[in-house]
């Protein structure tokens, strides 16, 4: 808070007044950017501005009680609630007084909408007396240290990595190398040794071969050598390659397996939050990034370091005085190869943005053929792709020519050193301060120092990279796991399903909440219907049965033991699930019904297909149980699918049943043999059905109709349909609209 | 919603603005002056007659729409049916449930302290800012860093993957999202300082 801000706020203070949220909007008007503060405390909502003065905004509101010393206020006991209304690229925060007007509007962009969106829910929780229960931790939009905005919410600053650390825990994965990895770096020390010893044999070979013209037999002698050395190099080059990309690639390997793992016990929360692409991308992108870094960037670097530094040593060693006209151009090397290095990297990023473009057009008007072609639309769709194509011309031909120019550039600046030592060099050969063959050999060690430096301006863009990859990486692999090895869980070995909902609430968002005081008892082998609108809470109370996610308030029992003590292994293994579209692996029918339970017998597998109303079909495939299904089963008709996800599900053999909506979008002949399946399936089991369909419903023992999170009716189809009341209602459009349809066919 | 059907009774209330949009926006490569566009006729209930739209503050925190002679809605909310391409026109008026009641072609039409309500409405509505002058641009890992001064004054703001989040309206007018789904809106390119727009060609 701002200093000026907190002497308005110390001003106006009460001693009994505790703050309890100070919050800054980025909006003071939907005109201005600029903050003001919404400070809640135990007795009112204060809301100051920035600015010193404390008289420009009489004209926001009337009355002349609500300022103290400048500072608007309301006491708790005249606000009735708060409420966000969402607007296009920002929100507005609403806090209502008892007689229903709204005491004042806050203004915040898209970038607080879910901070107010919290606000305005705690307002509403102290207005009703309640304890306000915000939630601790909001996503950091932030960094920590720099304060620079992250790339994504609670994401790695890239500008703040702590470097030495990431690079440290990578060096990790290599620990069971250590003999190799010390091999490695001793074949690189050799190997860039090798390549410094050809300049000098060049040497020798001039100085006392071919300017006295004698010495026939040295020359033969020194040309072998030269050989030797290139055959060694080259052996050493080999094993190098060798050595470091098994290191690597092993190294690479178990960096994947840990992510994978830690993607596989990852709470679902997660996953809420996070995209599905963005996680798979970390598996695929990240890692590459961090393999190519491995793998190539650090052998390259340590090797070329090397090299330099031999080479300077070496250059020095020899004369001092050239040393220093080779350095010469080195800073403008450097610094111009990096200028342009940003230059050319905005011109690849251009490149494959235009690619991407071109390819997508491709991809969609391929696709899209038969739209094309029936509206006639070949010719339009020929100048746009030559219009994606020119751009994709322009932007290659002005990279390629950036390109030419960085080599231009560079060699420019490196020939400068080489005009030197020429100049210089041969004025000292002629001097006899130096001879023709150390010349030569200076000359063939500055381009071999010149070349590295070149690409030394791209290292860091590319280390960087590789550092913010090999962060996101542990990010996943440091999440909290599911609580899957709990020390004190309770086992259970067989699950009655007795399943008690005692005053559960639950909100995805702690401010929001789905699911309000559910009161529900289920006795074990019952068969509960949920009823309801989407959105009301159906699916999310499912979710807590098989601990996707753990209720926020109350508690849900199951057999008389709170969820959260069963151990994990346990519950899931007693539960199942068959949802509404059955999501099957790409392997055979046998070893899909078999996910559940990977040592059952065919026999075991073929009685569930039998009792699933799935052999039927199964059979007359000609692979039979042999046959593969497919990327999620997309060789199988949907009725198929299910019927196999209900065999999955008898031979799981689930103490716990869960359908969701499991029947809905099948022809009826196809349903009445998986409502024949789901019959056989759901007796002596716990079972919970979401449907729509009222002939799923009917076979309940009780339905519960849940609204806007809260169970408003519990009872038997008949008890519910006699009361005349919500569920009564439900059916009475279900069967209009399905009249409708049947008139228009 | 199903009345897609009643084009032959005739609504009560039935002259046709929406024929102009429809014959206009259908110009994709059709307009060669060869082909008579048909006409496409709609009986929608939301097509409401202009000079019967009353929008009126009451209480003074909430928008009523009343239309005469017909129905009233306590609490309405008036958007753009095309925010980008046509802000000024073609406005929605819809109930609490967000369901639309009905559309102003041009809000011209309406009597002037109704025109006045629906901008003042749509202008707290669409917090879309427009950039001014660009003071920075950094381009780190595939992410920009703008610091820009807009119409509301100063601002910083990410953009992740420029390319996908820039979406070019004109040949000279861009829209970019930030990271947080906040908007900025540049309406002529040329019409800004050459160093903004230096900025602006070095990241798309």
């Amino acid at each position: 808070m701002p200093p000026q801000v907190s002497l308005k706020l110390s001003r106006v203070q009460g001693p009994q007044e505790e703050v309890l949220v100070q919050v800054a909007t980025d909006m003071a008007t939907e005109e201005v950017f600029d903050e003001r503060w919404l400070v809640i405390t135990n007795q009112r909502l204060l809301l100051l501005d920035t600015d010193t003065g404390d008289n420009d905004n009489d004209n926001d509101n009337d009355t002349d009680n609500d300022t103290d010393n400048g500072v608007w206020h309301w006491p708790l006991a005249s606000v009735k609630g708060a409420r966000v209304e969402a607007l296009v690229g920002g929100g507005r925060l609403e806090i209502e007084s008892n007689d229903g007007a709204p005491t004042h509007y806050l203004y915040y962009s898209n970038s607080l909408a879910d901070k107010f969106g919290e606000i305005a829910e705690g307002i509403s929780q102290l207005s009703r007396g309640e304890e306000m229960a915000l939630p601790t931790q909001l996503e950091r939009t932030r960094c920590a240290r720099c304060n620079r905005v992250l790339p994504e919410k609670d994401g790695v600053c890239p500008a703040c990595l702590k470097k030495l650390d990431t690079l440290k825990r990578l060096l990790r994965y290599f620990a069971p190398y250590r003999i190799r990895v010390a091999l490695l770096l001793f074949v690189l020390a050799a190997e860039t040794l090798i390549d410094l010893i050809p300049p000098f044999i060049t040497q020798h070979i001039i100085d006392d071969v071919l300017v006295p013209r004698a010495n026939l037999g040295l020359l033969a002698q020194l040309a072998l050598a030269l050989l030797g050395i290139n055959v060694v190099g080259w052996f050493a080059w080999v094993s190098r390659r060798w050595l470091g990309t098994t290191v690597g690639f092993r190294a690479i390997e178990a960096m994947r397996m840990d992510l994978y793992r830690a993607l596989q016990y990852l709470p679902l929360r997660s996953f809420d939050k996070r995209k599905v692409g963005g996680l798979i991308s970390r598996m695929t992108n990240d890692s590459d990034l961090v393999e190519v870094y491995l793998i190539f960037d650090i052998p390259y670097i340590v090797n070329n370091t090397l090299m330099v530094i031999g080479i300077l040593g070496i250059l020095f060693y020899k004369s001092w005085e050239l040393t220093l006209y080779v350095l010469l151009p080195v800073p403008f090397i450097i610094i111009g190869s990096s200028m342009i290095w940003q230059r050319m990297e905005a011109h690849w990023r251009r490149w494959s943005a235009k690619w991407s473009r071109l390819s997508s057009h491709l991809n969609e008007s391929i696709r899209g053929i038969r739209v094309v072609k029936a509206f006639a639309q070949e010719r339009r769709e020929g100048q746009r792709f030559d219009r994606h194509n020119t751009d994709l011309r322009d932007v290659s031909v002005t990279a390629e020519r950036t390109w030419v120019v960085f080599f231009m550039v560079t060699n420019f600046f490196m020939s400068f050193g080489v005009f030197f030592v020429w100049y210089f060099g041969g004025q000292q050969v002629l001097g006899d301060e130096l001879t023709l063959g150390e010349l030569m050999a200076f000359i063939t060690f500055i381009w071999m120092l010149y070349q590295p430096l070149k690409w030394f301006g791209d290292f860091y863009g590319f280390m960087m990279r590789a550092y913010a990859g090999a962060e996101r990486i542990f990010e996943i692999i440091d999440t909290r796991s599911e609580p899957f090895e709990e020390p004190g869980a309770v086992p259970m070995p067989r699950i009655e399903g007795r399943v008690r909902f005692c005053r559960a609430s639950f909100g995805y968002d702690p401010g929001k909440p789905v699911l309000k005081d559910v009161e529900l008892e289920v006795k074990p082998g019952e068969m509960i219907g949920l009823v309801g609108k989407s959105g009301a809470g159906k699916s999310t109370l499912i979710q807590l049965m098989c601990r996707f996610y753990d209720v926020t308030r109350g508690s849900l029992e199951i057999d008389g033991v709170d969820i959260r003590q069963i151990r994990l292994e346990d519950l899931r293994g007693q539960i199942g699930l068959v949802a509404q579209t059955s999501f099957l692996f790409n392997c055979t029918i046998a070893q899909n019904i078999s996910y559940g339970r990977p040592g059952a017998s065919f026999d075991e597998i073929l009685r569930a297909a039998r009792a699933a109303n799935a052999h039927e079909f199964i059979v007359t495939k000609p692979d039979g149980y042999d046959m593969v299904v497919g990327e999620q089963g997309n060789k199988l008709s949907g009725g198929e699918k299910q019927r196999l996800a209900i065999a999955r599900a008898i031979l799981h053999d689930p103490r716990i049943l869960i359908l969701d909506e499991a029947t809905s979008s099948l022809d009826t002949p196809t349903e009445k043999k998986i409502q024949e399946a789901i019959s056989r399936l759901v007796a002596g089991r716990t079972t919970f059905a979401i449907a729509h369909r009222l002939t799923t419903l009917r076979s309940a023992d009780r339905l519960v109709v849940l609204d806007a999170g809260k169970i408003v009716e519990v009872g038997t189809h008949e008890e519910l349909m006699e009361t005349q009341g919500y569920f009564y209602n439900f059916v009475k459009t279900q069967q209009e609209t399905s009249a409708v349809t049947a008139v228009s066919g | 919603m199903a009345t897609e059907n009643g084009s032959a009774e005739p609504a009560k209330l039935n002259e046709k603005p929406g024929e102009k949009p429809g014959g206009k926006t259908n110009t994709n490569g059709k307009t060669d002056g060869k082909r008579a566009v048909t006409p496409i006729t709609v009986t929608h209930p939301e097509n409401v007659g202009v000079e019967s739209i009353q929008l009126f503050r009451e209480p003074p925190w909430m928008l009523r729409l009343t239309i005469q002679d017909d129905r009233s809605y306590l609490r309405v909310k008036i958007v753009r049916a095309a925010p980008l391409s046509h802000p000024n026109r073609y406005i929605c008026i819809l109930d609490a449930k967000d369901e639309e009641i009905c559309m102003i072609d041009d809000p011209k039409l309406l009597a002037s302290e109704m025109a006045d309500i629906v901008k003042e409405e749509l202008d707290r509505r669409y917090l879309t800012s427009t950039i001014e002058r660009v003071t920075s641009v950094r381009n780190e890992f595939g992410t920009s860093y703008w610091d820009v001064l807009t119409n509301r004054g100063e601002r910083e703001f990410v953009v992740q993957n420029a390319s996908e989040n820039a979406q070019w309206l004109g040949d000279h007018r861009l829209l970019l999202v930030d990271v947080d789904g906040n908007r900025f809106e540049i309406s002529d390119l040329n019409a800004l300082d050459k160093k903004s727009q230096g900025y602006v060609e070095l990241v798309l």
